[in-house]
């Protein structure tokens, strides 16, 4: 008997989680954008992949150590240097493929931490209500209202410089508001729905009420806003290093640009100043549309059949 | 002669589901200071009706059969900028206050006043305000809120500018459509009065399109029973309440409590309206109806007149 | 009557996020690692001055005074010296606030009308070849990395076509020529903004238009439009006078909750362009360790962008009359 009910609960529990997806991602193959979006970030992710090989073929490959011993300035594309070399004979090409790969890593990093914040504040908030909802807010309202890079400006101003997981966390801690007053308002309005009042007639603890019955509702939306995330961290990542405050230790394409900005190389080197701003926009070009596409999936209103009655 | 003569309309919208009939085969006519009030359960094609006459249809619904004859011309044939001269001067509608009928960044005068302007533009802004006064005094809006924006009135005050808005060009045919639907029933009452009278005082021709079937028969000289798209019982309003014939308009009818009535049994009607992406072939209302025979579910029943000015469409008739 | 208190509340909310913002910053230049009262002082300073300014700043006194010093200070406008300049920080920034209001305001208010107006269009040939690449523009041009499309700007519009000016505000010799009227200075710094305020135009306007055009599909479903269609309306006057001033609600939104997406962009514009505003004070006193300097113009620019969401804010209300009364 025990058992049965159990099997019972796993499939409930199955049918909750998947369905949604397969329903979504149905929906989700007809967006042109999402497709488009979608392929882009494999190929980014392909290079992030293949960032590790060119180190391995000669040392002289590596972004940010190797250096050709033959070049000391910078030259154009060759066939051993596919996209030429930086001012001190670094190849430019294994440096766009490390900068996938720090892209990536900033990006969905900080996302998914700042997601997992505004997800979790935004559900405190709305569930509990007065107080503690009215506080949370006005922080969210102030931390809004913050620019993120004069922020990370300042404080690498008085910390010095910062290394790329505090940048990370940082970023993090100060994109989370906008998440967070999406599910807010998500939860309160399904704090109002028959099947919460019925939990908590039944005695579920609020932890279970916001875990078992809340979270999975809003998760969709949350992750929804993590693609937009994933954008504002990575151009905020590119901005810092391309002012001059990354991390020295990294090879991103803000560095890239910095590189070839402060070293006098933007006029005659179009080979070193093109790849690095075009990968950066094009990285959240994709995010951005895979995040409409997903919008798309997400919006109920655009799935209800018009004018019919 | 009759203001408005609709032929065997039929109108389908393309969903992403499939191709949707929501009316079908549904002819009337009004004749001059006389109303006509359609009722039927949501998404039974009623508010379909009144957007098709207006022209209105959205993007994707289309009339595809039938012919709508107003004043001898076929609105359907009519070029775009000829029938938007016959909106609201010959042809006006009222909107459900409930819906944002109301523009929420204008001032309710101006909106009044354009509706005015739109079709005199010769008129000048001063003189279209005196009229939109003249008609706020009709329905009973203080002049001191005249210049207030919707979200300042109440539902009744809202539904009251609607109505003067609708009266604004004088027309000769007004489309009700829900006119009271979420107002409460006092305001319900006093705007059905104030309608009754407006119609008897300006000679209107009025379609009532409802939910609520004592609401039709209170306002309506003839009565037209929907169901899923079509048309199923047609006749003068006395007719149809002493002897309604089809099953769905005795079912209606007991379905609702009516106050000055007997006590009666209300009875829900149980079962769902038919899908009309794929309508059945028989009668639609079959799988609902206690006295369906197995020939009902094949054969779909055609029109029988069943009085003088009352017809029904039903297989029971046959026998 | 409801609008002027709505705007009081506003103001209150605001003067109450920029003491926190005070306070916050207080704490982390005194209690950051290293020692504060050399942040405060440059090294450069003989020890008499050094020691005026420490008791003119609290600097020797417990945190609880200094904190009373600083707020005291901020408000009489003494933020200290800069170590760079060598100048009193208030001037600096005084100097720089003009330059940065210029270019931020005339790129939003220019990004945001262009783009109600593009999006306006998109959405009325919904579908059509216009709306499709109106809308690929907008999403290229939006995501395109800012500090990048400056560089670009600089490589095609001033060093390939030699069209505009590669940096700065104004050019010395029109500046010093005494017969120089007011209207050709005025065209010089025109000259020199086109490039700096165009890059910040590529990229808001895009958004906006975006915002603009789903909103507008959103509008024209709305039951008062087919009231205005049921009236008889031409379709232009739909589409401007009852569609376009309900849809444009949300951009107003928009553009109050991007003001410090749009000032980060203004810094790295006003970097890229060496345009003299508070923006690139801030990253030059940063990159040179000018703490005051810094300090200052992170105040200023957080000031600024309170202010501005204050003034969106109040737009919003004046647009939308469910506020407003």
């Amino acid at each position: 008997m025990v058992h049965a009910v159990k099997t019972d609960k796993n499939i409930s529990k199955r049918f909750r989680w998947i369905d949604p997806f397969q329903e979504g991602w149905s929906i989700f193959k007809e967006s042109i954008l999402g497709k488009i979006g979608l392929t882009l970030l494999i190929i980014f992710a392909l290079m992030a992949l293949f960032s590790f090989i060119p180190p391995q073929i000669d040392p002289m490959y590596h972004p940010m150590t190797g250096v050709d011993p033959e070049i000391s300035h910078s030259t154009g594309p060759s066939a051993r240097h596919w996209l030429g070399t930086d001012f001190m004979g670094r190849d430019l090409f294994s440096q766009l493929l490390a900068g996938a790969r720090v892209a990536f890593m900033v990006g969905v990093s900080a996302a998914f931490m700042s997601i997992f914040l505004g997800t979790a504040i935004g559900m405190i908030a709305g569930y509990s209500g007065k107080g503690i909802d009215t506080l949370l807010m006005r922080l969210a309202d102030m931390i809004m209202v913050m620019p993120t890079l004069l922020v990370i400006l300042i404080l690498s101003s008085l910390f010095g410089q910062l290394n790329i997981w505090t940048i990370v966390l940082i970023i993090a801690l100060f994109r989370w508001p906008g998440v967070s007053r999406v599910i807010r308002a998500q939860t309160l309005s399904l704090k109002q729905r028959p099947f919460i009042e019925a939990a908590r007639v039944a005695g579920a603890s609020h932890l279970r009420i916001i875990f078992r019955h809340i979270m999975p509702n809003v998760l969709p939306l949350s992750f929804l806003y993590m693609t937009f995330r994933v954008t504002s961290a990575i151009i905020i990542e590119a901005a810092l290093a391309f002012l001059g405050f990354g991390d020295p230790g990294t090879v991103s394409w803000g560095m890239m640009l910095q590189w070839v900005w402060k070293t006098g190389h933007m006029f005659n080197a179009p080979y070193w100043l093109l790849p690095p701003g075009i990968c950066i926009s094009l990285i959240t070009l994709s995010f951005y549309m895979l995040g409409r596409a997903m919008d798309e999936v997400l919006d109920p209103r655009l799935r209800k059949e018009e004018g019919a009655g | 002669m009759a203001l408005l003569e609709v032929e065997n309309l039929s109108i389908g919208y393309r969903t992403r589901k499939g191709y949707l009939q929501a009316v079908e085969g549904v002819s009337f006519c009004l004749e001059e200071g006389k109303s006509l009030g359609f009722v039927g359960e949501s998404g039974c094609g009623k508010t379909t009706i009144g957007m098709a006459l207006m022209g209105l249809l959205p993007p994707n619904g289309q009339v595809t059969k039938g012919r709508i004859l107003f004043e001898d011309k076929d609105l359907l044939q009519l070029s775009d900028s000829n029938m938007r001269s016959i909106r609201w001067q010959k042809i006006a509608m009222i909107f459900q206050a409930a819906m944002n009928a109301l523009n929420p960044v204008h001032r309710v005068d101006d909106q009044v006043a354009e509706a005015i302007q739109a079709h005199n533009p010769d008129l000048g802004k001063t003189n279209a305000m005196k009229q939109v006064e003249g008609l706020f005094q009709l329905v009973g809006i203080p002049e001191d809120r005249m210049r207030d924006y919707p979200h300042q009135y109440s539902g009744g005050m809202k539904q009251r500018a609607i109505i003067a808005m609708a009266l604004a060009c004088r027309p000769k045919l007004i489309i009700a459509d829900e006119p009271t639907t979420a107002l409460d029933v006092i305001v319900q009452d006093q705007i059905l009065k104030e309608t009754r009278n407006l119609q008897r005082e300006f000679n209107l021709s009025m379609i009532f399109i409802s939910h609520d079937i004592s609401i039709v028969a209170d306002v309506c000289h003839d009565i037209g029973i929907m169901y899923a798209g079509q048309l199923v019982e047609y006749g003068s309003r006395e007719e149809v309440f002493r002897s309604p014939c089809h099953p769905y308009t005795r079912a209606l009818i007991s379905s609702y409590p009516t106050l000055t009535g007997k006590k009666s049994q209300l009875t829900p009607i149980p079962g769902e309206t038919p899908n009309l992406i794929n309508p059945p072939a028989g009668c639609r209302f079959c799988d609902r109806c206690p006295g369906a025979r197995t020939s009902c579910k094949t054969e779909p029943p055609a029109w029988e007149e069943v009085g003088p000015c009352h017809s029904a469409l039903c297989h029971e008739r046959k026998l | 009557m409801e609008l002027r208190r709505y705007i009081f509340r506003r103001i209150i909310q605001i003067i109450i996020i920029f003491f926190v913002i005070l306070t916050v910053l207080f704490l982390l230049f005194r209690l950051a690692p290293g020692d504060p009262v050399s942040r405060m002082i440059d090294p450069d300073m003989t020890p008499e001055d050094a020691e005026l300014l420490i008791s003119q700043l609290g600097l020797d006194q417990p945190l609880w005074t200094q904190y009373v010093y600083y707020v005291k200070n901020f408000f009489t406008g003494n933020f200290g010296n800069s170590f760079h300049y060598g100048q009193p920080v208030v001037r600096i920034i005084g100097d720089r606030l003009p330059n940065t209001i210029l270019l931020f305001t005339s790129s939003i208010i220019l990004s945001a009308l262009v783009g109600i107006f593009l999006g306006k269009i998109a959405s009325w040939h919904k579908g059509k070849k216009t709306d499709t690449w109106m809308t690929i523009g907008a999403l290229v041009t939006h995501t395109v990395f800012l500090p990048w499309l400056a560089l670009i700007m600089i490589w095609v519009f001033a060093y390939k076509l030699d069209w505009f000016p590669i940096t700065g505000m104004i050019s010395e010799e029109v500046w010093l020529d005494p017969d120089v009227g007011l209207l050709a200075k005025f065209l010089d710094v025109l000259h020199h903004m086109v490039l700096p305020l165009g890059t910040l135009f590529l990229i808001h306007f895009g958004s906006y238009l975006l915002i603009m055009r789903s909103s507008m599909l959103e509008t024209l479903k709305e039951d008062y439009i087919i009231t205005a269609r049921a009236k008889g309306l031409e379709e232009k006057v739909i589409r401007d006078h009852h569609a376009a001033p309900n849809a444009a609600l949300p951009v107003v939104t928009s553009v109050g909750l991007s003001l410090a997406f749009s000032i980060n962009g203004g810094a790295l514009t006003e970097t890229v362009f060496t345009w003299p505003g508070i923006g690139r004070e801030l990253v030059f006193s940063v990159s040179h360790n000018d703490y005051p300097l810094a300090q200052a113009s992170f105040l200023l620019i957080a000031f600024v962008v309170l202010v501005s969401n204050l003034v969106v804010d109040v737009l919003y209300a004046y647009l939308d009359p469910r506020i407003r009364y």
